[in-house]
């Protein structure tokens, strides 16, 4: 890793879109109207699970102003990927409370509202599979036909009639001899519910559909234009060329946005009203109730300890409530194989990770895809092993992180340059003033005060979860004036990403960061490919690219310099807006008179307009194996802590965080601002899963809380009172196959929130929660019970 | 939102008696807080809304020493959470005030529309409660003044009758001496509903008030406990006592927000942090 | 009887569903406007749709998020929950006005500067807040800011930037502006 000076990574610049941003300027979806366009409006189910017996439109279609009326049976499209098991509209069955069952498309979205109250479905109840257990009986399927379905074979493992949706898992040495060898064995069982994204503008997408060839054009508040192209030209059977995806600046996404939504709905009701566009935005309960969420999950741990506090075997079920589909969930299962454990040395494992249908909202990408989950879990279950044994959780976690030369539980080789778990656990832990575990006694003195504080910390880790030959690529152009202009097709949807890729490419051309712009609205007909914005890897991937593409530009500005200077391009150099000569400097052209070409005296031209491509391919990936899911599926992996100090009062069971220290090994912080934002953004909404959020269900999962009003994020009043971010930014354990050491952080600050706060709240309470959210009533209610039980 | 109605803003009390006895159906708009959020579910279906903000005198806020607070029905929350003397007098309704909701949300709604709307868990009725606050209502026969306490008749049912208005609410007099406080149970520490609300109100000549929201159908005066703290001194020993003692008192519901169990809990846990503080604050 | 399109003696006009339309007359950002709208539309819609100011943002519309903030006679609102007829003889301010001429506000200078933005969807409704806030306190703890902002929901930036920025705007006010 050489150490160069850098002149524009490290700096904190100001985002690039932030005037728009400040001044109403930014156009999001939500704001567009296109020529022509009409409105349309959703039907849901009230029903959890129940055939779809009869829908008479008839009245509905007579509103004056209403344009069309679609139904399942005009929307039978398949929609996925990994494992197509959704239609674009519910078809012969509803399987959740929630699901579009109709849509109305008209002049305005009132009159839309109105027609769609007027359309009659007659339902048949079915029985409802209302948990995982429910679902593992197998007694009544929410997918009858599973073992029909196109899916990635070799990757996810559907179990025919059943609901598992996929069944993976990680196979590493010999538990049974693991179990032999420990001294100790611990077995805990810790639950999460689902929540909700919230980005704060809604899911909205405007389609239209040429009526005279397969051409359909979209916008859409997406991660993922790319994807939206791919799995919109599947499901409507037309060639990928044929849609173009754009997508102007986006108001949140969170994973929520990652996959495809909206946008097939909306290109049949375009066709369905002879390609006029078609706009449809969810309201805040629709997005609540319609659209997909995190998945509930149960975690088990059987995990054999030495006394001394070296793990010697796990056997592990993650259990997926995927809710009624799961072709983004099964993927979420998928990666719990390769990390599901924690970041700690395992000898021998069995993970098993089942994604589960049952009868309720389904469930999509989240930030931290399935390790805000697995983490709480096994950082829970490291603080009651830690407990249990008497060894300080520090100690105990110290014994068995990760280090170089050591495997993870999918067999991929840790080297220096993975990262340093251990650097971050001593940051936070020195950091916090870790000084060991209180006494039973001082906590029940500090009882008494009615008011008792704890710290407590919790480890994380995660990898891209990706397709092994995922790549990305970046465009670059200079105008006349010398100024660059960069497209990606990742999506900067508040994250910071176009501000970064600037930066890389100002520090690469050696040019004013004023100088350099990345295009905003991604558009696919146009911008050069990227899988998906996801995954935290952007600044890696991304910003690889860039630097291919900015070395290519710089080539192409040398050689054809090297005609007009008369030497070889390798004797050339660039900075300041000029290429010039490695030892006579003066022997120079600047940039502006290279970028459309070269213009001798007598009228010759030379070269063209400079523009220059770069790609970056996922290096070394391989496939898990099926059965033992080894492999080489982690491109890079962002190890980090989190410290929490807190305070609870436990009469009114109210959990105040006083202060989180966090520590992440993120190589090079490229802009400390954006690296901070996502920090404070992602332990923020790290609070909400802890404190607040969860999605409530009656008897028969109808969802209970589908407003703000009982469906609550954290204000600004909800924060911890300090928050200290410390960056680990040593070469020797940087990324340095990475743009400058750096690695992605964008997911990472949300995952071990909770557990981390459950651990302190031991600390605090002498109480092990297993479940969350930690509300004021749960807390109370686990601080009286745990009294009444000890007097 | 599916409701169509004609929207009218009368300058007189009269046109609006007149227009509601002629249009029974019509929803009266004051600060719209309720109503927008009821009409945009379609909870609510009118053909018309009355704007009460056109009539004069209903935004008055007036303290007239030995008659007491008269608050008008256009009277917006945060003029009642950011007023001095309501702080210094009516100590528990000024925190309520401040507690509702958020800033932007109290820049709009009315004293006088939250406890019309008559949500069991309505933030600002259990400080009217200890207060013996009148409600001023007129209608096509005339003018009446219910007691608070029968004002509010079941989950979201008042005692108004058809084409009758509140025009305002009065609190009587308080003397030197009498301290009163107000405090809420939420699932967040930001704007949120009551999990349950407590305010109580000890007077100069010892007497205790006590008022709870969201733990029973309607906001409630818990007079059977007031009878007991009749002859109690504040003490550290009352407020412990006060904690078990309250549930006694209280018929809670489970719901979406809170389980009955909880509501128990956290009834008792304010109402000790209450009684600790008015000790604090010197009251015996 | 009292419809106020009644009352100024202009011609009733009716909306396609038959509603008479409300007359009102309201200033935004500066600029006078005269519009006769359906009763039932909101102030949020009346921004929206019939002036095209699309800054100001529907998050929720049931006045919970706060995304449609805006300053209307001198306090901040949610506009979802204002009808436009209520707007009849207001002073409105938005995102949009928060600008002299071709220069950004203080305020907006100091949310780029500490990056109290991401996304930038709850972004205009928080500076209308804060706009709010500075308008009744030059000088404005924590507490209060946090306060202020309470009903303006955030899930990108976990507020602490722009906690940061407010304060920041607050003291250079303070201090630039006499």
């Amino acid at each position: 890793m050489s150490e160069k000076k850098l002149n524009h990574i490290g700096k904190g610049y100001d985002r690039k879109e932030a005037q728009e941003k400040v001044t109403g300027q930014a156009v999001y979806v939500h704001d567009m109207e296109v020529p022509g366009m009409l409105y349309a409006k959703v039907l849901i189910s009230p029903y959890a699970h129940a055939e779809i017996v009869s829908i008479d439109c008839s009245e509905a279609k007579r509103l004056k102003g209403v344009k069309a009326v679609v139904t399942g049976k005009e929307a039978c499209q398949r929609v996925g990927l990994y494992m197509v098991d959704k239609n674009i509209m519910a078809g012969e069955k509803v399987r959740y409370q929630g699901e579009i069952v109709s849509a109305v498309v008209a002049e305005t979205e009132a009159i839309a509202e109105e027609a769609v109250t007027l359309i009659k479905v007659e339902y048949k109840p079915l029985p409802i599979i209302d948990s995982l257990d429910e679902a593992l009986k197998g007694k009544n399927l929410v997918h009858e036909k599973l073992h029909t379905y196109e899916h990635m074979k070799g990757v996810f493992f559907p179990q025919k009639d059943s609901n598992i949706a996929s069944w993976n898992r990680t196979k590493k040495g010999d538990i049974k001899k693991g179990f032999e060898e420990a001294d100790f064995i611990f077995e805990e069982e810790y639950t999460l519910p689902a929540v909700a994204h919230v980005p704060m503008e809604t899911h909205v997408a405007i389609a239209q559909a040429d009526p005279y060839s397969d051409k359909v054009k979209v916008w859409s508040s997406a991660q993922s234009p790319f994807a939206v192209r791919q799995l919109l030209a599947k499901s409507l059977g037309i060639a990928k060329g044929d849609v173009n995806v754009i997508v102007p600046y986006v108001g949140g996404g969170f994973g929520g946005k990652a996959g495809v939504h909206l946008e097939p709905l909306v290109s049949v009701l375009s066709r369905a009203v002879h390609g006029r566009p078609v706009k449809l935005k969810m309201t805040r309960e629709e997005e609540f109730n319609t659209l997909p969420t995190r998945a509930e999950m149960r975690a088990r741990f059987k995990t054999g300890m030495t006394k001394e506090g070296k793990i010697t075997a796990m056997e592990v079920y993650h259990d997926w409530d995927s809710g009624a589909y799961a072709d983004y969930g099964v993927n979420v299962g998928k990666t719990a194989v390769y990390s599901g454990a924690g970041p700690y040395a395992v000898p021998n494992i069995e993970l098993h990770s089942r994604t589960i249908y049952t009868n309720k909202v389904f469930s999509t990408a989240y930030r931290g895809f399935g390790h805000l989950e697995t983490h709480w879990a096994v950082e829970r279950h490291m603080d009651m092993m830690a407990q249990k044994l008497k060894i300080d959780p520090y100690d105990l976690r110290m014994k068995n992180l990760l280090r170089p030369g050591d495997t993870t539980i999918s067999g991929e080789l840790v080297y220096p340059t993975t990262g340093d778990p251990v650097a971050c656990l001593d940051a936070v832990s020195k950091e916090l003033g870790w000084k060991g575990r209180k006494s039973e006694e001082e906590r029940k003195q500090e009882m008494r005060t009615g008011k008792v504080r704890g710290k407590g910390f919790a480890m994380l880790h995660k990898a891209p979860a990706m397709p092994s030959y995922t790549s990305t690529a970046a465009i670059m152009q200079m105008d006349e004036d010398g100024h660059v202009k960069v497209m990606l097709g990742a999506v900067d949807f508040g994250q910071g990403a176009n501000t970064i890729m600037a930066q890389v490419a100002a520090e690469e051309l050696r040019l004013p960061i004023k100088d350099v712009e990345v295009v905003w609205n991604v558009e696919t007909d146009k911008h050069p490919y990227d899988w998906n914005t996801v995954a935290s890897k952007h600044a890696f991937m991304g910003g690889n690219a860039v630097r291919k593409a900015a070395g290519s530009m710089i080539q192409q500005m040398k050689e054809v310099a090297g005609q007009v200077l008369r030497c070889h391009p390798d004797e050339l150099t660039h900075g300041d807006g000029y290429i010039y000569h490695i030892h006579q400097t003066h022997r120079r052209l600047s940039y502006v008179d290279l970028s459309m070409g070269y213009a001798y005296e007598n009228g010759n031209g030379i070269g063209g307009p400079l523009i220059a491509h770069g790609i970056y391919m996922a290096s070394g990936l391989t496939n898990p194996d099926p059965e033992t899911g080894q492999g080489r599926p982690g491109l890079v992996w962002t190890f980090g802590a989190h410290g929490v100090d807190l305070e609870v009062d436990v009469e009114t069971g109210e959990v105040n965080i006083l202060r989180v220290v966090s520590a992440f090994d993120i190589g090079k912080v490229i802009n400390k601002k954006l690296v901070d934002g996502q920090v404070f953004g992602g332990i923020v909404q790290g609070v909400g899963s802890a404190l607040i959020e969860g999605y409530k269900f009656d008897e028969d999962r109808k969802l209970l809380n589908p407003y703000f009003g009982d469906n609550r994020i954290p204000s600004s009043k909800d924060i911890p009172d300090e928050v200290k971010a410390i960056y680990i930014e040593e070469p020797k354990t940087a990324q340095v196959d990475g743009p400058y050491g750096a690695r992605g952080i964008g997911e990472h600050p949300m995952i071990s929130m909770p557990s981390a706060i459950g651990n302190a709240l031991y600390e605090a309470l002498g109480i092990n929660f297993h479940k969350l959210p930690f509300t004021p009533e749960n807390v109370a209610l686990a601080i009286d019970k745990h009294l009444r039980n000890d007097v | 939102m599916l409701s169509k109605f004609e929207y009218v803003k009368p300058e007189t009390l009269e046109e609006a008696v007149g227009f509601l006895g002629s249009h029974p159906e019509t929803k009266i708009l004051a600060g719209g807080t309720d109503l927008m959020v009821l009409l945009r579910r379609n909870l609510l279906i009118t053909d018309h809304i009355l704007d009460i903000k056109g009539i004069q005198d209903l935004d008055r806020l007036e303290y007239k020493r030995g008659e007491g607070l008269y608050i008008g029905a256009t009277v917006r929350v945060n003029e009642i959470a950011e007023n001095s003397m309501i702080q210094k007098k009516y100590r528990a309704l000024h925190q309520a005030a401040g507690a509702l909701a958020s800033h932007q949300l109290r820049n709009r709604a009315t004293l006088v529309g939250n406890i019309c709307n008559a949500s069991p868990g309505a933030d600002l009725s259990s400080p009217l409660l200890v207060f013996n606050a009148k409600v001023h209502v007129q209608g096509p026969e005339g003018k009446r003044e219910l007691k608070i306490e029968d004002f509010f008749t079941g989950v979201k049912k008042n005692a108004l009758e058809k084409g009758e208005i509140v025009t305002g609410i009065l609190l009587p007099e308080v003397n030197d001496g009498d301290t009163s406080y107000f405090k809420k149970q939420s699932r967040v520490k930001g704007h949120d509903l009551a999990t349950v609300g407590i305010s109580i109100r000890r007077t100069a000549e010892k007497e205790t008030l006590v008022g709870m929201a969201a733990i029973a159908p309607t906001p409630i005066r818990l007079r059977e406990l007031e009878k007991k703290l009749k002859n109690r001194d504040f003490n550290e020993e009352t407020a412990e006592w006060l904690k078990v003692e309250i549930k006694h008192h209280l018929k809670p519901i489970s719901d979406v927000r809170a389980s009955k169990e909880y509501r128990f809990l956290a009834s008792g846990a304010l109402g000790k942090k209450i009684m600790m503080a008015m000790i604090e604050e010197g009251v015996k | 009887m009292c419809s106020t399109a009644k009352k100024k003696g202009n011609c009733i006009e009716y909306t396609d569903s038959g509603l008479p339309k409300t007359a009102i007359r309201f200033e935004v950002n500066g600029d006078n406007f005269e519009k006769k709208v359906d009763p039932t539309m909101t102030l949020l819609q009346l921004l929206n749709n019939e002036l095209k100011l699309f800054g100001t943002k529907e998050g929720c519309g049931e006045g919970e998020c706060g995304a449609c903030s805006i300053i209307m006679n001198g306090k901040a609102v949610n506009s979802c929950l204002v009808l436009a007829a209520e707007a009849d003889g207001a002073s409105i301010l938005t995102v949009e006005g928060l600008g002299q001429g071709n220069k950004l506000s203080i305020l907006q200078q100091e949310f780029i500067k500490y990056d109290a933005l991401q996304c930038g969807f709850c972004t205009p409704g928080m500076l209308m807040s804060a706009r709010s806030l500075l308008d009744r306190d030059k000088d404005p703890n924590d507490d209060e800011i946090k306060e202020a902002i309470e009903g303006n929901f955030c899930r990108c930036t976990g507020y602490i930037p722009i906690i940061d920025a407010i304060r920041s705007a607050a003291k250079r006010e303070r201090e630039e502006l006499k």
